[in-house]
């Protein structure tokens, strides 16, 4: 198939009785950007180090562009990696790093210097050409490590966590560059992280990555707003789970008995049937907190509730309220629209309305208890003793 | 934070405790008087004596020659065992480690004694070449331990990335790992020559009659000579030429890695 | 790769030391060569009356020399590695260097400072500290002396090595919840070198026993150490099967704390390296050969 030209076929890698990568089966297109995303310990960077060569599956193959490259050592692969540290030649200047590989490949000394000058443009860096490493900031030794691996025409680029060691700021400018630098060059991307920020903004696809296997691979939006279980529910963004049971099936709706609330009506896009459980999926943002109850004009069939508010975290676009019912802690978010200081703000403790649209929550085809775990709470509360220790007798060290 | 004085004040009546000894050597090596005891006058006969006698020099050249030869012989084997230990962790390279440690924390007179018992169980006569085997013996462990703790410090993504862009291993290893690892083994080398330039007892042991090195002559001229002033002098002379030595190899380690200058503002 | 160093290694260090053993087992030939077969004789006649009190003397100073050594490490150590990075190269360079130079000639150095007209006797009786008929040279007390002197860098070097790694802000964490310059030092700073401190004791202790050149230099006829014994059979007595029995006692004395500490720090290492390895997932780089 022509979208087959990086192809993993159920790769297995084992690190003693730890196993890193199972059976992990996928297809990259040509050109994309692909990114793999997940906790740490999840198995991406194994499966990166297999597709540069560095380790070695105990089962399974791999192919590049028809060819499988399972056996072949990383140097004689079309494939370059930038290190998470970028590894560049610390005796070696800008130029030499860039060279490298070039120079290894016995190419002519012309072609090497056209060439390492047309990188060097393409990264800005003609000015700092005889620097060493050791003389360059963080964002410049990124741009050379990427130069380097591009300037020989790899068919993949696999680039490992190349922001973790970058300031915030400086990572969202990286950000913007590696885009570009994407678009210019159309190689494929195969990049790691566990940052979703990253993922969500520069991938054309992401797998979500788990334990070992791929939970879903999908574009970013749908792996955010349709994700498949509670792990991606979860540790993308942040959601709500609802845990209930099938009683009504209303045309494309379905009614649900959940704890504690009134029905909920949810959009019933997998076709189940009466009596099944559900798990429920349902983002802050798409629930609406209001002093009021929702205006009359709005859609009849809009699940609402009342509850107090809990706690809340202001973030400047917006606040996130943690609302408590009887027998629910829900997060929801309020985007800052309008002038804020202009307005009455919801405070702790103020009875308020919470509402969202059955459209808007997503069931859940896989969960487990641990997932729930992984949505972000905040603590019930420390008590501090009354009174502060008795204070040791000054005989005692 | 209020610093304790009491470190520093240690620190300095140590280094008096080192130096003291040097000082009174090298002053004394100008002395008139011939023991020591009281300044007599500044005088520089006994450096002229030193230049004259024939022995002392040819003891120095053979310890030159000595440590030369010691010095490349176990940088080569220093430098293959750091990187063996280095990069497999196996019973065998623990046997190896094992090898390697085991001289630095023996006492140097039963590795003396061993290797003139073996020299004379296989009937080999004790000379130059003896003392040379018996130096390289005992500077590979040193060495050994220079490399193998700058390897540590060694980013192995480095050849990781040599080998990522499509250098074979042993372009890896000589165009990315060895111009970094040259001045730890150039340090290992410059402590070994200095050793082998000042071992005594082993060499005590293992020299024949007729050959003698530096430390050897010294300790005779201790023993036997009433030359006692021109071993301060020779002393010093060593001392000074030590000194330079070292500030060389710190010269050159800094000509090695360019100095890093302010970090240049995103651009 | 590893073979080179391996072969020689084997073939000049184990081999010979092997044959240490061996030799010790064997009589003494009338001519100073070594007798033809194997026997107990060599080692019995090592009860002579007079080694226990040379051994107890060479255990007693090095065990001396090196708690000297140690307790003049530490603040030195210490001092330094609190220094500006740049001064702390230079401050190690300086310590160091006194070993550079020869060895042999820092001992008659001392041999010159001791003596009954030295330098050291005039200082002391001008401060009142001693009478003018006091001996300062040729006893166990001189070699006591310039053993600290010698092995003073080894103690230093470990100690400091192990204090620059030393997060120091966890003595500010100590001064903070209130405790004193002297008990941050002690409960805080020592556990956090005790490796190097460790190391120091081996580097220093070990070395110390096997001591010829300080003993004969500056030691007296009743200050003898096994070194010298050992020296005395080899040349003057060419009673080579003795002095291979003493060298193997003296081989013994060493390795066994030293294989005790090394199994001792293997033990811990181990603990330390399974705690960490709880619920992360150890990253493996690299097989074995």
């Amino acid at each position: 198939m022509p979208s087959d030209f990086l192809v993993f076929e159920n790769v297995t890698k084992r690190f003693g009785s730890l196993t890193a990568v199972d059976a992990v089966s996928l297809n990259i297109k040509k050109g994309e950007f692909f990114s793999l995303l997940g906790p740490s310990g999840c198995g991406k960077t194994t499966l990166l180090r297999m597709l540069g060569g560095f380790e070695a599956p105990d089962s399974g193959r791999i192919y590049l562009d028809g060819v499988d490259i399972t056996d072949l050592p990383p140097n004689l692969r079309r494939v370059h990696t930038i290190f998470q540290n970028y590894a560049l030649f610390p005796n070696m200047t800008v130029w030499d790093n860039i060279a490298f590989s070039l120079r290894v490949a016995r190419y002519p000394k012309t072609e090497i210097r056209k060439n390492v000058d047309v990188m060097l443009e393409l990264i800005k860096m003609a000015d700092h050409a005889y620097k060493y490493p050791s003389q360059i900031s963080g964002g410049q030794k990124q741009r050379v490590a990427i130069a380097r691996a591009l300037v020989d025409r790899p068919q993949v680029l696999l680039l490992d966590e190349p922001l973790a060691a970058l300031d915030l700021k400086l990572r969202q400018h990286m950000l913007l560059e590696l885009d570009i630098i994407h678009d210019q060059v159309g190689i494929t991307f195969v990049y790691v992280t566990h940052d979703q920020g990253e993922a969500m903004s520069l991938s054309d696809r992401i797998a979500v990555m788990n334990r070992g296997h791929i939970e879903q691979l999908d574009p970013p939006a749908k792996i955010y707003e349709a994700p498949l279980s509670g792990f991606v529910a979860a540790f993308i963004g942040d959601t709500n789970f609802l845990e209930g049971t099938v009683t009504e099936i209303d045309g494309d709706y379905c009614k649900l008995a959940v704890a504690g609330f009134p029905n909920i009506l949810c959009f019933n896009d997998k076709n189940i049937s009466v009596g099944s459980p559900v798990h429920l999926s349902v983002r802050p943002e798409k629930i609406r907190v209001t002093p009021t109850p929702p205006p009359a004009d709005k859609d009849p069939r809009i699940n609402v509730f009342r509850c107090k508010v809990t706690d809340i975290v202001y973030q400047g676009t917006y606040t996130k309220y943690w609302v408590q019912t009887d027998s629910h802690r829900i997060s929801a978010i309020k985007p800052h629209s309008r002038f804020l200081l202009d307005q009455d703000a919801i405070t702790w403790g103020d009875e308020v309305y919470c509402w969202w649209h059955p459209d808007d929550g997503y069931m859940l085809e896989h969960f487990t208890a641990a997932d729930a775990d992984l949505v972000q709470m905040p603590p019930a509360g420390y008590s501090l003793p009354k009174t502060p220790a008795a204070q040791p007798s000054p005989a005692a060290s | 934070m209020k610093r304790n004085a009491f470190p520093l004040v240690m620190l300095l009546l140590v280094l008096i405790f080192l130096y003291l000894p040097i000082v009174v050597l090298t002053a004394n090596s100008f002395n008139l008087s011939r023991f020591g005891g009281a300044w007599e006058g500044f005088t520089l006969k006994w450096y002229a004596q030193l230049l004259d006698d024939r022995q002392v020099w040819s003891a120095f050249a053979n310890s030159l020659l000595i440590a030369t030869g010691a010095t490349l012989a176990s940088c080569l084997l220093g430098t293959t065992a750091a990187l063996a230990l280095h990069r497999w962790n196996s019973r065998l390279q623990l046997f190896h480690y094992g090898l390697i440690y085991t001289p630095l924390v023996i006492p140097e007179i039963l590795m003396g004694i061993s290797l003139l018992l073996t020299f004379t169980a296989v009937g080999m006569d004790c000379g130059l070449h003896t003392i040379l085997l018996a130096h390289t013996t005992f500077c590979v462990s040193y060495v050994t331990m220079t490399v193998l703790a700058r390897l540590q410090d060694f980013d192995d993504s480095l050849l990781e990335a040599a080998r990522d862009l499509g250098a074979g291993a042993w372009v890896s290893f000589i165009k990315v790992q060895f111009p970094i690892l040259l001045p730890g083994i150039i340090s290992g080398g410059l402590l070994a020559f200095t050793l082998s330039i000042d071992d005594f007892v082993i060499t005590f042991f293992v020299a024949g009659p007729g050959s003698s090195t530096l430390p050897l002559k010294v300790y005779s001229m201790i023993k036997h000579s009433p030359k006692l002033p021109v071993i301060n002098c020779l002393s010093t002379v060593m001392l000074a030429l030590t000194f330079a030595l070292v500030l060389a190899s710190r010269a050159f380690q800094n000509l090695k890695q360019p100095k890093s200058l302010t970090k240049g503002a995103l651009s | 790769m590893s073979a080179p160093s391996i072969f020689w290694l084997t073939l000049f260090f184990v081999v010979p030391t092997m044959l240490v053993v061996a030799i010790s087992f064997h009589a003494a030939a009338p001519d100073g060569g070594i007798g033809k077969e194997w026997t107990l004789h060599t080692w019995r006649s090592i009860s002579n009356p007079n080694y226990p009190a040379i051994i107890w003397r060479t255990l007693w100073i090095s065990a001396a020399t090196t708690v000297g050594c140690v307790i003049l490490a530490l603040p030195c150590a210490f001092a330094i590695a609190r220094m500006d990075k740049k001064w702390r190269a230079f401050m190690a360079g300086l310590i160091m260097l006194p070993f550079w130079t020869s060895f042999v000639v820092r001992v008659f150095a001392w041999r010159l400072l001791l003596h009954p007209e030295g330098f050291v006797k005039h200082l002391l009786l001008a401060m009142r500290l001693t009478q003018p008929d006091t001996q300062l040279l040729y006893n166990s007390g001189a070699i006591l002396l310039v053993s600290i002197y010698s092995f003073l860098p080894f103690a230093i070097m470990p100690i400091y090595a192990a204090a620059e790694k030393f997060d120091f802000s966890l003595l500010e964490a100590a001064r903070d919840l209130g405790a004193r310059s002297f008990l941050a030092f002690r409960k805080v700073f020592l556990p956090g070198i005790r490796r190097g401190v460790i190391s120091a004791i081996l580097m220093v202790f070990i070395p110390s026993v096997g001591s010829y050149v300080i003993p004969d230099l500056v030691g007296g006829k009743n200050s003898e150490l096994i070194g010298n014994k050992i020296y005395q059979r080899t040349f003057p007595d060419r009673n080579l099967p003795h002095a291979s029995a003493l060298s193997a006692l003296m081989a013994f004395a060493v390795l066994i704390p030293l294989a005790l500490v090394a199994a001792a720090l293997k033990r811990q290492d181990r603990k330390e390296a399974l705690r960490l390895a709880d619920g992360n997932p150890v990253k493996q780089r690299g097989g074995a050969a």
